[in-house]
């Protein structure tokens, strides 16, 4: 294991299970409440079975794993937006979750009135969001657009904004859920090279990516999750040639 | 709570930002912007007006000035309720996307809904002068005005606790919205706003019950706040007549009214604070 001791963690993960509630009725409403004798039908899911591992300052991790595997929410569980059933998280600073570009963009409001939102709600002061705004508009190439309602924006450039925005909070962790193939190329390699200079500058990055050379051009560490738990941890060769072969084997069926 | 209360204190610039963007987008798109703040209150005043100190005969000096002082600090509760039971469930896609503590949705829906009720209260003061400009005989203007500011504090910490309580339960159960538009609707008769609680205490109905009506009206603490209001606002009124000509008893706010209020309000505070943080969690995680 290439565990970098030598680091503070940054992020650890002891034990960590999640299990959600799978209701057979689609939204929640009073009859649900009345009807306590149907909460039998209640499933529960189990998406993390018992998750251990730390990432360290200055440390990039990529997760890999099949569809439905528990990527996704163990990012969410980080950024704090999930209670874990079991097991802790724990944090050292500031969180920066790329988990959807744009997500949290209101579609009345102009993309500098938004930026503004975002930036504050990820922990900056409006000061530094007013001292900080000019290079978040330059580097997402919006140009005029950005006194446009965002929801005139391509998804395209809801990515690049979100983007922008995410990279100048001053974050010491970044969460990067497969957003980097939203834009197009060469937004893609500017935003690589950007996440290149937030870890040569200490920043810590846990990614979830399936693309090889993403996790292989970024990761000092890779971590293959199948079914909730752990199959592998290790160099980002070994995992991926793990990983791909056994994905092969499904596929052919042997 | 007092960890909890220090995170929002950390957060404070996003709750600005957050109540900048509500007034914001209120008015996006509409010509006449922010005026619609003060057309709103003004317009329900002169119809109320027209029917009740017109068409109703109610004989009443300034009968508008008595419905405004009531109605708007019932309006600032019922919008800040019924805007708060939606805030959580319309900020969903971010809460899913980034942590940060989730009680500044209801209470900011309620600050922006506050700034509208000090507008409106900019506006009712604009009206006691023209009352006064028009008859400089009447001075409308009263001392108790200075109890201004302690009712409006009241207002805002229950409207805060309702809304927390109710954006919580709503996120959960879509049903709660419906059932508290329907309840501010009963709220609406069920509080002084176009007509006076002196008329409850003196009707007949009151009378016969061995005054029992009154007693139960008054345990409603919108109906006590928003009188506490009239009454520090504005002089007792000359006459109010009864719809069978009686002039009616006057009627003081009773002694333990704002204590009551103060009491029902940080109860209900409370309530609303510990049922949120309970149910947080689970709005994420919401089928």
């Amino acid at each position: 294991m290439a565990d970098n001791a030598a680091g503070e963690a940054m992020i650890s993960v002891c034990n960590l299970r999640k299990e959600f509630v799978i209701s057979n009725t689609a939204i929640g409403s009073v009859k649900t409440l009345l009807l306590w004798w149907q909460r039998r039908s209640v499933r529960k899911f189990e998406v993390l079975k018992g998750i251990s591992f730390e990432v360290h300052r200055g440390e990039c991790v990529a997760i890999v794993g099949r569809n439905g595997a528990g990527k996704s929410t163990l990012l969410s569980l980080i950024a704090q937006i999930y209670r874990p059933t079991a097991g802790t998280v724990e944090v050292k600073g500031r969180v920066a979750p790329l988990l959807e570009l744009g997500a949290g963009f209101h579609p009345d409001l102009t993309g500098t009135e938004n930026v503004y939102f975002n930036a504050i709600v990820l922990g900056l002061t409006r000061k530094q969001v007013t001292e900080r705004l000019p290079k978040i508009i330059e580097f997402s190439e919006l140009g005029s657009h950005i006194n446009a309602p965002v929801r005139t924006y391509s998804s395209g450039m809801m990515a690049r904004l979100g983007f922008a925005i995410a990279m100048e909070v001053d974050a010491d962790i970044l969460l990067v859920d497969e957003v980097l193939s939203v834009g197009d190329f060469e937004f893609e390699q500017k935003c690589k090279e950007r996440i290149r200079i937030f870890k040569e500058a200490g920043g810590t990055i846990l990614l979830v990516s399936h693309q090889k050379g993403t996790v292989q051009s970024f990761a000092d560490r890779c971590i293959w999750i199948q079914h909730g738990e752990i199959k592998m941890i290790g160099k980002p060769s070994e995992v991926l040639a793990e990983y791909e072969g056994k994905s092969v084997a499904d596929l052919t069926g042997s | 709570m007092l960890s909890e209360l220090r995170e929002l204190w950390k957060f404070r610039e996003l709750l600005v930002s957050m109540v900048q963007r509500e007034l914001r987008v209120r008015y996006k798109g509409s010509v006449l912007g922010f005026l619609w703040s003060f057309i709103n209150p003004l317009v329900t005043t002169a119809v109320m007006w027209v029917v009740f100190g017109k068409l109703l005969h109610n004989r009443i000096d300034n009968y508008a000035a008595y419905i405004l002082a009531a109605l708007l600090p019932f309006t600032f509760f019922q919008t800040s309720v019924l805007d708060a039971s939606q805030s959580v469930l319309n900020a969903l896609p971010i809460i899913k996307k980034t942590y940060f503590p989730q009680a500044i949705l209801p209470i900011a829906s309620v600050i922006s809904n506050f700034i509208h009720l000090l507008m409106g209260m900019g506006v009712f003061f604009i009206f006691l002068l023209v009352i006064y400009l028009r008859d400089p005989r009447i001075i409308p203007f009263q001392a108790t005005t200075i109890y201004l500011p302690f009712l409006l504090l009241l207002s805002l910490i229950m409207a805060i606790g309702f809304s927390l309580l109710v954006s919580a339960l709503n996120t959960l159960y879509e049903d709660v919205k419906y059932l508290v538009s329907v309840g501010m609707y009963m709220l609406f008769y069920l509080c002084p706003i176009i007509y006076f609680i002196e008329q409850v205490g003196s009707s007949d109905f009151n009378k016969h019950s061995g005054f029992l009506v009154f007693k139960l009206y008054s345990l409603n603490p919108v109906a006590i706040l928003v009188t506490a209001y009239r009454k520090a606002l504005l002089a007792p009124p000359t006459k109010i007549f009864m719809s069978d000509g009686r002039i009616s008893d006057s009627v003081p706010l009773p002694w333990w009214g704002l204590p009551y209020v103060t009491l029902f309000s940080l109860v209900v505070f409370l309530i609303g604070w510990k049922v949120f943080y309970r149910l947080k969690w689970r709005f994420v995680e919401r089928p």
